[in-house]
């Protein structure tokens, strides 16, 4: 097929994205959960400040005002630096909601024989909270993940040559935008389904039968 | 609470006044900015002066007479192309080359400029000439055999060329052979991006989504260059100071009109009205009312109808 060199060139660029971002948005999701559930006033206003301002944004405005706005005051990172922030910056507020929703599958009797064994916030959290959470996260993170992968192909607006991007490249040399998209939603679903079978996998590998 | 109140009073007011300023103003406001530096007067005359086709011209059962008979005629184009189809903001009018010429089209068959605007992009054109959604696409639509394929087009009706945009104290780039090695930033939908390829095979091109994002690509640095055609290139050029248009065009971009393929009386009869508003004059008033205002030294004399592959 004459499209998949170039197709096969933006999946890479989409997978990238995708797994750069994705694993940036864990990090900086689950430290905010944490301050949202944590006995800080402040860091708990904080994160809900975060939540409020990223979630209620489009994403494509927010890519736009990364790659354009940002220069205009004195930073400007490459393309696809920003494209890599700005993706982890959303999906941190996704994550965050979801590692707070889990916190709270945990009963609270836990958290309070974890901190009557003399265990800190910290330690109750990471040995006993934590561990108990992420199992009822498997299936709301793969959300996130495949809502990440989806959002990826918005970056080719600001000249991130992802898949779309260059899909839309590869329509103007042969004019057959049909096939070339039929070509990029092939390799969108693999992602996703492969990603959705893989979640179900490991939910199931850390389930608890009670 | 009353501070707060009288505070509101004073925004408001200023909004008010920054607007009637935009409309009454005659100066270098964004009001008269944003009509791309078209002549609206001119084109209001223009208009009025459009021929109108005999009921002869329009058998019953064609795509002309099913347009005559809606009173509307379906257009496929933007309302964000400076020069050629751009929406004024502040009066919501749709002016340029390309939206007044498909007016004319639309007062020549029904007798009055009505037209519905579509937006189309380079991915859709096709499909929604194919599928009926509109009668005529007007959207600086390049003639090629390949589109041709699809539908038919009717024209050429104006040649443009890919011309080069940069910063303004760039001196490196003045010829399309000084993008080898160079970052180039074009439209998304637009045939400059194989055209970079072809003449300047050494260049990097990154494709944005519209025309207003690869211009703040070159202004920020993230590109050395934007290559597109220089019709909208020197309409960007008109309104934002900081870049410059250099070189003469590099490639040939004959504009044509898309109609459906399924209705070939459509591109003949497009082509009839075409050969008469040329002779008549009124394809020059318009060109010097809309892309004469950012285009000097090229002759406007429309090029030849059906003289380029793909018509």
């Amino acid at each position: 097929m004459r499209y998949l060199p170039d197709l096969l060139g933006g999946l890479v660029v989409t997978l990238e994205l995708t797994v750069l971002s994705f694993l940036g948005a864990l990090v900086l999701g689950t430290l905010l959960g944490v301050a949202r559930v944590s006995p800080v006033r402040s860091l708990r206003a904080f994160g809900a400040a975060y939540v409020g301002a990223l979630r209620n944004v489009p994403l494509l405005v927010l890519l736009v005002l990364f790659v354009f706005g940002l220069p205009d005051v004195g930073v400007t990172y490459s393309l696809f630096t920003s494209a890599v922030i700005c993706l982890a910056l959303y999906a941190a507020a996704f994550v965050c909601e979801t590692v707070r929703s889990g916190i709270r599958t945990v009963p609270l009797g836990q958290a309070e024989a974890a901190r009557s064994i003399g265990l800190t916030f910290g330690q109750a959290l990471r040995h006993v909270i934590l561990p108990q959470a992420f199992r009822a996260m498997v299936q709301p993170l793969a959300n996130v993940f495949i809502g990440v992968v989806l959002g990826t192909s918005l970056v080719a607006a600001v000249g991130v040559a992802d898949l779309t991007n260059r899909g839309s490249a590869l329509t103007l040399r042969y004019d057959e935008p049909l096939i070339v998209f039929a070509w990029a939603t092939a390799f969108y679903v693999v992602i996703t389904l492969g990603s959705g079978v893989l979640a179900g996998r490991l939910e199931r590998a850390v389930r608890i039968n009670r | 609470m009353g501070r707060l109140r009288t505070s509101a009073a004073v925004v408001a007011a200023a909004v008010l006044l920054a607007a009637g300023g935009c409309g009454g103003d005659s100066g270098s406001l964004p009001g008269n900015g944003a009509s791309g530096g078209n002549d609206v007067d001119a084109i209001d005359q223009i208009l009025a002066d459009a021929p109108v086709a005999p009921d002869s011209a329009i058998p019953a059962g064609t795509l002309m007479a099913s347009i005559k008979q809606r009173g509307t005629m379906n257009v496929g184009g933007t309302d964000a192309g400076p020069v050629f189809s751009i929406r004024d903001p502040v009066t919501g009018k749709l002016t340029g080359f390309d939206a007044d010429l498909s007016m004319m089209l639309a007062k020549y068959i029904i007798g009055k400029p009505s037209t519905k605007l579509s937006i189309t992009t380079v991915d859709t054109r096709e499909a929604m000439l194919q599928n009926g959604t509109v009668d005529a696409v007007f959207a600086t639509y390049t003639i090629t055999p390949g589109r041709a394929e699809k539908v038919d087009f009717a024209g050429p009706y104006y040649s443009s060329g890919d011309a080069i945009m940069v910063q303004k104290d760039n001196t490196t780039i003045t010829e399309v052979g000084d993008l080898n090695g160079k970052n180039v930033a074009t439209e998304g939908n637009s045939t400059a991006a194989e055209a970079i390829k072809k003449f300047a095979p050494g260049a990097t091109v990154t494709l944005f989504q519209d025309d207003a994002s690869c211009v703040a690509a070159v202004r920020q640095g993230r590109v050395d260059a934007y290559v597109l055609d220089q019709g909208i290139l020197l309409g960007d050029a008109t309104k934002v100071p900081d870049v410059k248009v250099v070189g003469q065009p590099f490639t040939t971009e004959p504009y044509g009109i898309g109609v459906p393929k399924q209705n070939p009386e459509m591109k003949a009869f497009v082509n009839t009205w075409l050969q008469q508003i040329e002779s008549s004059g009124l394809w020059n008033r318009l060109y010097a009312a809309t892309v004469g205002k950012v285009v000097t030294g090229t002759s406007p004399k429309p090029p030849a109808i059906g003289g380029v592959p793909g018509t």
